[in-house]
């Protein structure tokens, strides 16, 4: 567990309390133990090499296969601020999710309701380490991308330092985004109207043309000094105002639901339709409700239908699009089972008359239940605006299903019942890294290269996407006897 | 007649040992405490008789089933309160029960009047459709206390059964876990709270260092020191009741 601050340090003997150099320390050495004792001291120290191993592989073999360095640059900037908006709601343990990830782990966070600390002086010093912390460990590693848009030269140190702080700063764009969106709905604005608002500044932007310069300030190192300081200033002054405006008292009132768990379980012709329906229940009424998968699927297809237009835009051809989104989609496995196991925990069921293989096989069920419909809506939505050919879309569909299976297989089989936590594992990711790619890469490879699809290659695509998904039922059968053996004998 | 058996029970965690060489037995009828300090080994004692997880070496039953071979079989037959409240749900009271009552297998009506006479015994009628993630800590152990008897078994396993919960219920309870072990099952309570087993017990156990060092009926009127006394000095010693911390306890 880790380590809680003692009233000694709180006092520290100076009369002026904690200071908030020693409050960052804490808690740097918080989520350091946090990390270490979840996974070993060497499997997470190793995970920023992971990254960096993969950002650099990754942007050589999209430059090398003809990708504009600009394309590349701006995705590894999208990721940056992606992985801000994440970040930015650790700090916030008061959403469902959030609560169930970190709220039994961060006891220093929590040590505003005992201790004389202010949780908004608290969650600014652990948002501050967050954005530190994560900056190194994790931005860091994805900034030596730039060694292969730049090659290697004198100025490489330099020039990768710039990329990081450019890529730092849209990391902070995001965690600020975050915590600023948070604080509206700590002062009462409905989550609909904070969704209505975003959907209609994506709209704004798109109708008025303002892709271009949003992608000017958001991708700092290609704009001027001007407007990265700019950037840099609005950042500061959203982060400052919301943890200003934050309501640490917010709370939501008790909620009520009518008795569906009896019909919904009838009418679930399975065995374990009791685990199945809970886990159902939980997802629905969650935050966000049976959302929340559609929105990940969602954004998956937003920055695949980019590329392909990326792709298009370079080099003249589309790419397969049934094939592309069949094969890419099929990620949405992982957080849709993500999703499905954020509002219960393994040791739990172990208190009823249920094996743990009973829970992942209800687990599978429930994903495939939530999965399907979660992917299949985005996927047809592409393979329409993209005018995918008949055999294009067929065999899109059956790489999207095996895939699916396949991903979900190896997500379950490599991290049981805590798929999230394992994104900070250097051997698990890594692993799962690879089985990904083992399956994606040369589909993606065949997407673009063979144009339209030859029969052989619908034929071949076909197999391996049948193959891969029994490969998936196989991986996620086994789960349950490879976790019930770790967890009946830890 | 028996209903936990004991015998040389070790259990480790890599290189820490939870239990070691525990050895106690439980009949139908009693309601026993489980008394120990923190990292006892009274946790750990509990999940390996329920099945939950597997010992190291020693020779167990619960309702002559062996819950290292036969863990859902044994699960199916007690019911368990377990230490750590339940995990953020999104089920009703109402709901969660009904859940319960069909991993057990039990008929509708049969959840329905025992959902009804809980909330009625332990006053949450008023929560049983607000979802448990929002009810107060003392609710959710009202329901997690509910589901551990909803299928009125012959032997229940309680992990601190009046955590959070206010004085009126808490008596309550004690009077209930009383009336049930005298109905031929066994409860086996661990706690913490040395005067809730004297009070409701009818033999304690005291644990200490993954072993049982002592047994005492509290049926009988034996001996003159009172069970902390007994606990103090198995679990410390003579010695500890001389500290300032142990006089100050006293007064």
């Amino acid at each position: 567990m880790t380590e809680a601050t003692t009233p000694e340090q709180v006092g520290s003997g100076t009369g002026a309390g904690l200071s908030t150099r020693r409050l960052l320390a804490v808690l740097f050495r918080e989520e350091w133990r946090l990390h270490t004792q979840l996974f070993g001291g060497w499997r997470f120290a190793l995970f920023p090499l992971v990254i960096a191993v993969l950002a650099v592989s990754g942007t050589v073999a999209l430059v090398e296969t003809g990708t504009a360095t600009e394309t590349v640059i701006g995705g590894l900037h999208v990721l940056a601020f992606a992985f801000g908006l994440y970040s930015g709601t650790a700090g916030f343990a008061g959403s469902d999710m959030l609560e169930n990830v970190f709220g039994r782990l961060s006891l220093l966070l929590s040590s505003s309701t005992t201790l004389p600390l202010s949780r908004r002086r608290l969650l600014g010093a652990f948002l501050l380490k967050d954005a530190l912390f994560y900056g190194v460990a994790f931005v860091l590693p994805m900034a030596l991308g730039s060694v292969a848009v730049d090659g290697l030269s004198a100025t490489t140190p330099l020039s990768i330092g710039l990329f990081w702080l450019s890529l730092c700063l849209v990391f902070a764009v995001g965690m600020a985004t975050t915590v600023a969106l948070i604080t509206v709905r700590t002062r009462g604005a409905p989550p609909w109207a904070i969704g209505l608002a975003i959907a209609v500044a994506v709209v704004g932007i798109w109708a008025t043309g303002g892709l271009g310069t949003l992608r000017t300030v958001l991708v700092p190192i290609d704009g001027s000094a001007v407007t990265a300081g700019g950037l840099t200033a609005v950042t500061l002054v959203v982060a400052a105002g919301s943890l200003l405006l934050y309501d640490p008292t917010y709370g939501r009132p008790s909620r009520t639901a009518t008795d569906r768990f009896a019909a919904l379980s009838e009418a679930l012709p399975i065995d374990n339709a009791a685990l199945v329906t809970k886990s159902l229940l939980d997802l629905a009424r969650s935050s966000g409700g049976v959302w929340k998968p559609f929105v990940s699927a969602g954004i998956l297809l937003a920055l695949v239908a980019a590329l392909v237009g990326v792709v298009d835009s370079i080099t003249g051809i589309a790419p397969a699009p049934g094939i592309f989104f069949g094969g890419v989609l099929g990620l949405s496995a992982f957080t849709t089972y993500n999703w499905l196991t954020q509002f219960d925990s393994l040791e739990a069921y172990l208190t009823y008359p249920v094996s743990i293989e009973d829970v992942f096989r209800a687990k599978r069920i429930a994903f495939v239940l939530v999965g399907a419909p979660t992917v299949a809506v985005p996927y047809l939505a592409a393979v329409l605006w993209f005018d995918a050919t008949l055999p294009d879309a067929v065999v899109g569909a059956v790489l999207l299903a095996g895939y699916a299976l396949y991903y979900y297989g190896l997500t379950v089989y490599i991290a049981g019942f805590d798929p999230n936590e394992f994104l900070f594992d250097a051997v698990r990711f890594a692993t799962f890294t690879l089985g990904v790619a083992v399956a994606l890469v040369p589909t993606l490879v065949a997407g673009f290269v063979v144009i339209p699809p030859s029969l052989e290659l619908v034929a071949g695509l076909g197999v391996a996407g049948i193959g891969l998904g029994v490969v998936g039922i196989v991986l996620s059968s086994r789960a349950g006897p490879r976790w019930d053996a770790r967890y009946r004998t830890e | 007649m028996g209903a936990i058996h004991v015998d040389g029970l070790r259990k480790s965690y890599g290189s820490v040992t939870a239990v070691d060489g525990m050895e106690f037995a439980v009949d139908r009828g009693e309601l026993y405490g489980f008394l120990g300090p923190n990292g006892a080994g009274k946790t750990t004692t509990i999940r390996v008789l329920t099945g939950q997880i597997q010992p190291d070496s020693g020779d167990i039953s619960v309702l002559e089933t062996d819950p290292v071979a036969e863990p859902i079989e044994t699960r199916r037959n007690v019911g368990i309160l377990p230490e750590q409240g339940s995990p953020p749900s999104f089920l009703t009271p109402r709901e969660y029960l009904e859940f319960v009552g069909e991993v057990r297998d039990l008929e509708p009506e049969r959840v329905a009047e025992q959902t009804a006479m809980w909330a009625d015994r332990l006053g949450f009628e008023s929560k049983l459709d607000t979802l448990h993630t929002d009810l107060s800590r003392g609710q959710q152990q009202k329901v997690m206390i509910a589901q551990a008897f909803v299928h009125e078994p012959d032997v229940v396993f309680i992990d601190e059964p009046l955590a959070n919960l206010d004085p009126l219920v808490q008596e309550q309870v004690k009077q209930f876990l009383v009336s049930y072990a005298a109905g031929d099952n066994a409860v086996f309570v661990s706690t913490h709270n040395i005067d809730v087993a004297e009070e409701i017990c009818t033999r304690v156990g005291i644990v200490a260092d993954g072993q049982l060092v002592t047994e005492r009926s509290l049926t009988d009127d034996d001996g003159d020191e009172s069970l902390l006394e007994v606990f103090l000095d198995r679990v410390e010693g003579e010695d500890a009741r001389d500290t300032p911390t142990l006089e100050h306890l006293d007064a």
